[in-house]
């Protein structure tokens, strides 16, 4: 249970931390574009204070988003997992892909279609989004797979 | 250094007594209630007052008596999100030509699930308007319904200034001239482009922009002298308010006293050369809805100040100007909630619309003044 907890811990954290930086980098890529002064030292900076702020000091908690999204789908896996014999890895791969297609997908359609993740206004940012949650649950599959190994020894 | 802290103690008392100097005696009272989102009011005459609702009605109010059945003939809006019918304003020559301005969100006429902002003119006769005439239509279209801006003024040589803002989903556009997302523009007073705007000959630009670089635009006055003063929605934090200049780039979203709503940075810069500075902003947002230069002579004392209605948490601003600072600032009205709207009435008296389903229209008169 220790160990399925830490294993669900890290891959929110992945997912957060893979949606958040890809929503500073937009940022960051456009102030770029537009010929303002950034340089690494503004680069660090607002990676560093996104991963916070977004957590701490937005509308929402990013992570606690992602947390709450991830939990529902791995517990709705978990318990299609007693019928359904397909690889652990790939089915929480989806779940997880599915969590994200819920924040990203389905949030704007609760506030008149406004993107309040920034990173999520193209289908391009969107599918990186929807892939950073596939990433995560297949990282959670995985280490569901070790565990049962190493019990099954 | 005791000489200095008494001196520097004595300046602070010398800046809250002239603050406190301006106080005056007011007393309120309702005299509208039950509107539907108001978001606009317009005097046409010392007696008679248009009101918008956002939900799509244009109200009549004679006398401080809401009429029962609406103005006819206003055109369909979408009424969704921060959409809906917002301005109304009266054409400086009303009393010969009957021409009111409304400006609204609309669905596309060719993509119903996109939408825009429209300005409209049309005449008003007895309680209908008529003779409509589509002055303005926002390109591209849009997806969201919000950041509309939608604040129309005239100019003294008889231009309109129309607001449009950033649609929100776009804010990036705001610094690009060939859309209106986050931009002032100017027309004359048919629709027809001024040959002396500031881009009317710049490749690739659109001709009616005057300024640029806006987020959500919801005041703007203009002062005898022809300073145009605007304010908008900064995202979380970073209200501004704006002395502007034709041609001017504002900054928006490149420079910014706010951030995202997600608690990510927008910009870490909040100037640049090229952008121009706010002669005012707040952190944390005060959401400005609206904005009036009161030249009544009810309340001698306010003359040439800046009223600004705040949606956040809900009370009325009142600004001093000295040239193009702000030397003091008075929040009033916090009782309130919040206000959406604020005019003032031919008398003299300050007119609050405060926002929400169940809107009321506040009177403010000096307390020496009969009922």
């Amino acid at each position: 249970m220790i160990k399925q907890s830490i294993s669900f811990l890290v891959a929110v954290t992945i997912a957060t931390v893979l949606l958040i930086t890809q929503t500073t980098v937009t940022n960051i890529a456009w102030l770029f574009s537009m010929d303002m002064p950034v340089d690494a030292p503004v680069v660090i900076s607002m990676i560093v204070g996104d991963l916070i702020g977004m957590n701490v000091n937005g509308a929402f908690p990013v992570g606690g988003l992602v947390l709450v999204g991830m939990l529902i789908a791995f517990i709705v896996t978990r318990i299609a997992l007693i019928w359904v014999n397909i690889d652990k890895r790939y089915l929480y791969a989806l779940a997880g892909g599915m969590a994200m297609v819920a924040i990203v997908g389905l949030m704007p359609l609760a506030f008149y279609n406004l993107e309040l993740i920034a990173g999520a206004r193209t289908f391009v940012g969107k599918g990186y989004l929807i892939f950073t949650g596939v990433i995560a649950g297949y990282y959670f599959g995985s280490r569901q797979t070790e565990n049962s190994t190493d019990e099954s020894r | 250094m005791k000489v200095a802290k008494f001196l520097t103690l004595l300046s602070g008392l010398l800046v809250l007594s002239s603050l406190s100097s301006a106080e005056v005696q007011y007393k309120t009272e309702t005299m509208v209630e039950g509107l539907d989102h108001p978001w606009s009011m317009a005097f046409i005459s010392s007696r008679h007052m248009l009101v918008t609702e956002l939900s799509g009605q244009l109200r009549l109010v004679t006398d401080g008596e809401l009429s029962e059945t609406p103005i006819e003939g206003v055109p369909e809006v979408l009424f969704a999100g921060q959409g809906g019918l917002s301005e109304v304003l009266v054409h400086p020559n009303f009393e010969e030509n009957g021409f009111i301005y409304l400006s609204f969100s609309a669905p596309d006429a060719d993509e119903p699930k996109l939408n825009r902002l429209n300005v409209v003119r049309a005449r008003l006769e007895g309680e209908a308007l008529v003779g409509h005439k589509t002055i303005f239509k926002s390109n591209p279209p849009r997806k969201a319904a919000a950041h509309y801006g939608a604040r129309l003024a005239f100019m003294a040589d008889g231009s309109l200034l129309i607001t449009s803002g950033d649609g929100f989903n776009y804010r990036e556009k705001a610094q690009h001239l060939d859309n209106h997302f986050g931009k002032i523009l100017r027309v004359n007073d048919d629709g027809s482009i001024p040959t002396d705007n500031p881009f009317f000959n710049s490749p690739g630009a659109l001709p009616e922009i005057w300024s640029y670089g806006h987020r959500n635009l919801q005041g703007l006055v203009i002062k005898d002298d022809g300073t145009v003063l605007e304010h908008e929605h900064g995202p979380k934090g970073g209200d501004e308010l704006n002395i502007i200049e034709p041609g001017n780039n504002y900054g928006w979203p490149a420079i910014t006293y706010g951030i995202d709503y997600s608690g990510a940075t927008i910009s870490p810069f909040t100037e640049q050369p090229g952008m121009e500075q706010p002669i005012k902003y707040w952190v944390p947002s005060i959401a400005p809805s609206s904005m009036a230069l009161y030249q009544g002579d009810m309340f001698p004392s306010w003359k040439g100040n800046l009223f600004i209605s705040a949606l956040v948490p809900g009370d009325l601003r009142r600004l001093e100007l000295s040239g193009e600072k702000v030397v003091g600032e008075e929040i009033l009205f916090s009782e309130l909630g919040r206000i959406r709207n604020v005019i003032t009435a031919p008398d003299g008296s300050l007119i609050l619309a405060t926002d929400g389903a169940e809107g009321k229209i506040i009177r403010v008169f000096a307390d020496n003044q009969i009922d």
